[in-house]
């Protein structure tokens, strides 16, 4: 049985697609359901999913995946059955309550840096996250470069004589 | 002291004697930022080697060195440290722009690279190539040496208008306004 | 007299200072920062940060056709800049359902393997010479401009090569270039015994290297460590072997690992897997076979010079295929490749059309930034250059 369809037996009222390379896309609507897939999915005997290979995310301005703007993309992968397994999430920018994004650092640490550089990047927040703040650009800058309506060449000068604002930011804590 | 062992006087002006001792031994302060970095870590090492023209000592403090080496594509992040470490050079000082990055943004037009470090420091000699190859550095280096030799002022490179590059396609435009006036 | 005021004494007494390294620093490693609160030399708490060199690949990838994004994956790891092409390559094949030739896959194997050599030889050169080794600089960097002396006759830049190209190499094997890496692979190993015999049992560097920067087995797989730095911690991994990709399963090669996870071990490892590289470099030399190069599919195949100046249709195809881009089907694809720093990966999403609607680069050199955040606690301050440099942290890479 591939593993496509190993999933779908275990998940059976989520929504699995296959992509190119026939790795499982797995969709999930909330954050805590991805929490009981992930635990699920650590000890099931043909995944064993432990280490989190990516975290990103990717613009869905057009709503072609979905009605949300963005789409959260986590790759895991297992070191014992080398299995690759990709979970969607849909995400607004400013999700909150029902729909939040609540950060996967208690589960993989690793994605500690991974979700700053997704929030730098988009502005998705992660709740809980224990410093979310910019990290591949400059802390004085306005706006989310990767998003699809920021120009790519849309310079933004830091004169020196500004202060830079290093605190933490006061994220919500779930 | 001359090669049977005698010794001789050798008078010049004060000036270019200093001039002379300047340009062989210019201290570079190598500010590798990315890919042409190791390019010119390459003509540091033993096959290209940099020393022979002077670059003996390559000082990291830039309080002990005399030609900023800046090598890579500087981003608007990184633009206030290196107009840092350019102020707190001493003079005389000489700026050499390696690689296309550093001369005018090279192939990342985007909101994070800098366009060119002549953007935020006057530059002396500007190297294209992307990474130059080692030879290409040396050809900069003896250029800047040149340049101290003969005394001659550091301008920014014209950049194109859009004009200039309209004007040249038809040759008759070019012919009357007198053409595009390019700095070496 | 306000200022005076304000200075009081114990301030002078106060052991905890912060002490930036970086984002210029002497250590050879690009743009880093590293700002640390130390007491005495002692590193008590220290936090990375990075983004001085963000070049916006990502989102260039957005706007450039799937062969112009060609240029941006060399200046990634610029020190290895053959694998990542290839890598990219590889993705975009899997997306549009291409297998490549044969003769195409020995080449690309052999242009991975050289690449990690010369990757390995910086690393380790670099890291020596941070710690003021400075001969072993010089005796290995002369193999890297014989290594560069190949590339170049291969595809005529020495660093950014840009050899790669969808369904193909832009240029063929030159003659001769068998004989050239054979003299290679015979003479190089010799330059590994120098640089084992300056290090290895080197009482200075033992004491330098050995117990610093530890990093256990599960804290290693808990925080994404790949590559030498995964398998230096004692985990058997390694992506040729366990998830193999084109001939990889047919070769015999060895994979190396640790025990302890600190800087010694990193070494070893390195200096261990240049010795596999080499052997690798040799398996594929004997089954390199004649045969063509580009796949015969038409729509990556770029045609033959001589066909274009002569048909018609071979014209206007070339026309299309070099104004618009190549037509990549719907879909999204994240492929993985055994870099010399561990797992690059490529993920590909794309609406269809001659642009991706999102490229995403998963870079070793992110995640291993971040493990040395959490292995800088109680270090002293030249022990943390060192570990910078056992890391092989490439600022390209951990910026995009």
């Amino acid at each position: 049985m591939s593993k496509v369809e190993k999933l779908k037996t275990l998940f059976p009222d989520l929504k699995i697609e296959t992509d190119k390379a026939n790795g499982p896309i797995v969709w999930i609507d909330n954050c805590k359901n991805l929490f009981s897939v992930l635990e699920k999915l650590k000890h099931e005997k043909e995944f064993l999913l432990n280490y989190l290979t990516d975290l990103t995310a990717y613009d869905n301005v057009d709503h072609h995946d979905g009605d949300k703007r963005f789409v959260l993309v986590y790759q895991l992968f297992s070191m014992e059955t080398k299995t690759r397994v990709r979970f969607k999430i849909l995400a607004n920018a400013d999700d909150h309550d029902q729909n939040k994004i609540i950060t996967l650092v208690n589960h993989y640490p690793a994605a500690n840096w991974m979700e700053r550089e997704v929030y730098d990047m988009y502005g998705i927040i992660f709740y809980g996250h224990p410093d979310l703040r910019r990290i591949l650009m400059d802390e004085r800058f306005v706006g989310h470069p990767l998003r699809k309506e920021y120009d790519i060449k849309d310079r933004q000068p830091f004169p020196d004589n500004m202060k830079i604002n290093l605190e933490r930011r006061s994220v919500p804590l779930s | 002291m001359s090669k049977d062992g005698s010794y001789f006087f050798y008078t010049t002006l004060l000036s270019e004697a200093t001039k002379w001792s300047c340009k062989n031994s210019l201290w570079p302060m190598p500010f590798g930022t990315s890919c042409c970095g190791i390019e010119m870590m390459s003509s540091l090492s033993s096959t290209y080697d940099l020393a022979r023209f002077g670059s003996e000592v390559v000082r990291f403090s830039p309080r002990q060195a005399d030609m900023l080496l800046v090598a890579g594509t500087i981003t608007t992040k990184m633009a206030p440290v290196l107009r840092t470490i350019y102020d707190q050079m001493l003079e005389p000082k000489w700026v050499v722009a390696m690689g296309a990055c550093s001369s005018s943004g090279g192939i990342f037009d985007t909101y994070s690279v800098l366009q060119g470090i002549d953007e935020i420091m006057p530059v002396d000699v500007y190297i294209p190539g992307c990474p130059p190859i080692p030879e290409g550095l040396i050809h900069g280096i003896l250029y800047l040496q040149r340049i101290v030799d003969e005394g001659l002022p550091r301008h920014q490179a014209k950049r194109p208008t859009y004009e200039d590059a309209m004007s040249a396609m038809s040759f008759r435009k070019k012919e009357k306004q007198g053409g595009v006036q390019c700095q070496k | 007299m306000n200022q005076s005021e304000k200075i009081n004494l114990s301030d002078f007494y106060n052991p905890n200072v912060l002490v930036n390294l970086g984002p210029s620093h002497p250590a050879m490693h690009g743009t880093l920062r590293v700002m640390c609160r130390i007491n005495g030399e002692t590193i008590e708490e220290s936090k990375c940060e990075m983004g001085y060199l963000h070049r916006a690949i990502e989102k260039l990838g957005e706007t450039k056709t799937y062969h112009q994004w060609m240029v941006y994956t060399d200046r990634l790891n610029y020190c290895s800049a053959l694998n990542n092409n290839i890598a990219y390559a590889m993705t975009v094949e899997k997306l549009m359902d291409i297998t490549i030739t044969e003769r195409c896959m020995w080449i690309r194997m052999i242009c991975m393997e050289l690449s990690r050599i010369i990757d390995h030889i910086i690393c380790v050169a670099i890291n020596a010479l941070d710690m003021g080794a400075l001969t072993v600089f010089w005796v290995l960097y002369r193999w890297r401009e014989e290594a560069y002396t190949m590339i170049e006759a291969m595809c005529g830049m020495r660093l950014t090569t840009t050899y790669a190209r969808i369904g193909g190499m832009s240029y063929d094997l030159p003659e001769g270039f068998e004989k050239m890496l054979e003299k290679f692979c015979d003479e190089f190993p010799r330059a590994l015994e120098e640089t084992e015999g300056l290090l290895s049992s080197n009482r200075i560097w033992i004491d330098r290297t050995k117990n610093i920067g530890r990093l256990s087995k599960e804290e290693a797989i808990r925080l994404s460590a790949t590559g030498p730095v995964l398998r230096a911690s004692g985990v058997d991994f390694d992506l040729r072997r366990d998830v193999p990709y084109y001939g990889y399963s047919d070769l015999n090669f060895d994979v190396v690992i640790g025990t302890h996870g600190d800087v010694y071990d990193r070494y070893l490892v390195r200096m261990e897997e240049m010795r596999q590289s080499v052997s690798l470099l040799r398996q594929c030399l004997k089954r390199l076979n004649k045969g063509p190069l580009w796949v015969d599919d038409k729509r990556v195949r770029i045609p033959e010079k001589m066909d274009v100046y002569t048909k018609m249709e071979v014209l206007i195809h070339h026309f299309k295929f070099f104004m618009d881009g190549i037509q990549v089907p719907e879909g999204e694809c994240y492929n993985a490749v055994e870099g010399p720093n561990g797992e690059l990966g490529f993920y590909i999403v794309s609406r269809g059309g001659p642009k991706a609607w999102r490229m995403r680069i998963k870079s070793p050199s992110f995640v291993h930034y971040q493990i040395m955040e959490n292995t800088l606690k109680n270090e002293k301050i030249p022990d943390a250059v060192s570990i910078l440099g056992s890391v092989n942290i490439i600022a390209g890479e951990l910026d995009r």
